[in-house]
């Protein structure tokens, strides 16, 4: 069900289903079918959320869409849950995909050293699908980004109402 | 039943985001790092970190380029201001034919296993056998040349008018001068390229 409206948006070719021995030098790798066959952690968090960052990235013009979400608990840091969805080819999905697996359980700190040469390795992407990998590591860091200006901007706002407390009842 | 719209959702909202984008600035894709958020499409809310500037919190539909967007994004670039399709097609098509002339002629000089030059539908393949494949490419809505290393990965070129050079804003590099600098230390043989 998802498959099918996904398989519209998420812009897969025709060589989608081509085992990946079979067409050796231009198919898809076997992990970008499976990241494609099986999606995980599709999906959308509430962006309003104070635990929850989105990192947007791409531009449809460029034919390439990611928006990835963490959501992370406050008390340790550490990325509880995360979901993405893509608009864009194979490997930008199955890029994006492992970038939500990977960030997983991790600290914050952590993911920022996910390296798109890393996911691009996992992949086995092909040279021109580096762009891809390298789009699903901003889009991890640009989702801690925003949990972190979202903190501050809660801690300030909250530092300011306790101010104003303070003035008033003084 | 969620699931089944949530699709639908996205390609309506990157639908809006297309008309909203003729009237108003592309959604910046360069890697220059002091440009924070989306320009004047996405309007995000509230203080920003640095960061390399595809990424915005919230798709807002403003058109307006706010205050709040000079403030933190500084440099947040309308491609399409900054330089003309056709200037672009120029500039981009000149580099590429001449990387593409250079090669052939490097290639001739090495002996280098595999060494391939192709080129077509714009897009320049520089394969190095066991060594790797440069692909090198034009991105029009960005105004950028793309490029793939084997080496040092992707990497997003713009044109800097001062230095009349490709310049990656992420890493300062300039684009004929890495590729000299790969290629000649992969092939073993000096290349000059500018």
């Amino acid at each position: 069900m998802l498959r099918a409206a996904g398989r519209r948006i998420l812009g897969l070719g025709s060589g989608h289903r081509a085992p990946a021995a079979a067409v050796a030098s231009r198919g898809y790798h076997e992990r970008v079918v499976d990241h494609y066959d099986n999606p995980r952690n599709v999906g959308s968090f509430d962006k309003n959320d104070p635990t929850v960052g989105t990192g947007l990235v791409g531009a449809p013009a460029c034919g390439d869409v990611m928006k990835l979400q963490i959501k992370v608990d406050d008390a340790t840091g550490k990325i509880v849950d995360a979901c993405f969805k893509t608009f864009g080819c194979g490997s930008a999905i199955a890029s994006s995909s492992v970038a939500t697996e990977w960030v997983k359980g991790k600290h914050m700190e952590e993911v920022s050293s996910i390296k798109n040469t890393e996911i691009a390795k996992h992949l086995s992407l092909p040279p021109v699908k580096l762009h891809c990998s390298m789009l699903a590591e901003d889009a991890i860091k640009a989702a801690v980004k925003d949990y972190e200006s979202k903190k501050a901007k809660l801690a300030a706002a909250n530092a300011e109402t306790a101010q104003t407390e303070k003035v008033a009842s003084a | 039943m969620a699931s089944r719209f949530a699709p639908r959702l996205l390609l309506q909202r990157l639908s809006t985001l297309r008309r909203a984008r003729r009237t108003s600035s592309i959604l910046v894709a360069s890697e220059a790092p002091a440009d924070v958020g989306g320009g004047g499409l996405f309007s995000p809310p509230g203080p920003w970190s640095v960061l390399g500037p595809r990424c915005v919190s919230r798709v807002s539909f403003s058109t307006r380029p706010s205050a709040l967007d000079e403030r933190q994004n500084p440099a947040a670039v309308d491609y399409r201001s900054l330089m003309s399709e056709e200037e672009f097609h120029t500039l981009a098509d000149e580099t590429i034919h001449d990387l593409l002339e250079k090669f052939e002629e490097y290639g001739d000089a090495i002996q280098v296993d595999g060494y391939e030059v192709d080129y077509g539908n714009h897009v320049l393949t520089l394969k190095l056998g066991s060594l790797g494949t440069y692909v090198i490419n034009k991105q029009t809505p960005n105004r950028q040349i793309w490029l793939s290393s084997p080496v040092s990965g992707p990497a997003r070129f713009d044109w800097d008018s001062t230095a009349k050079t490709w310049v990656y804003r992420r890493t300062k590099a300039a684009l004929l001068q890495l590729l000299e600098g790969e290629v000649g230390q992969l092939c073993g043989e000096p290349i000059s390229l500018r």
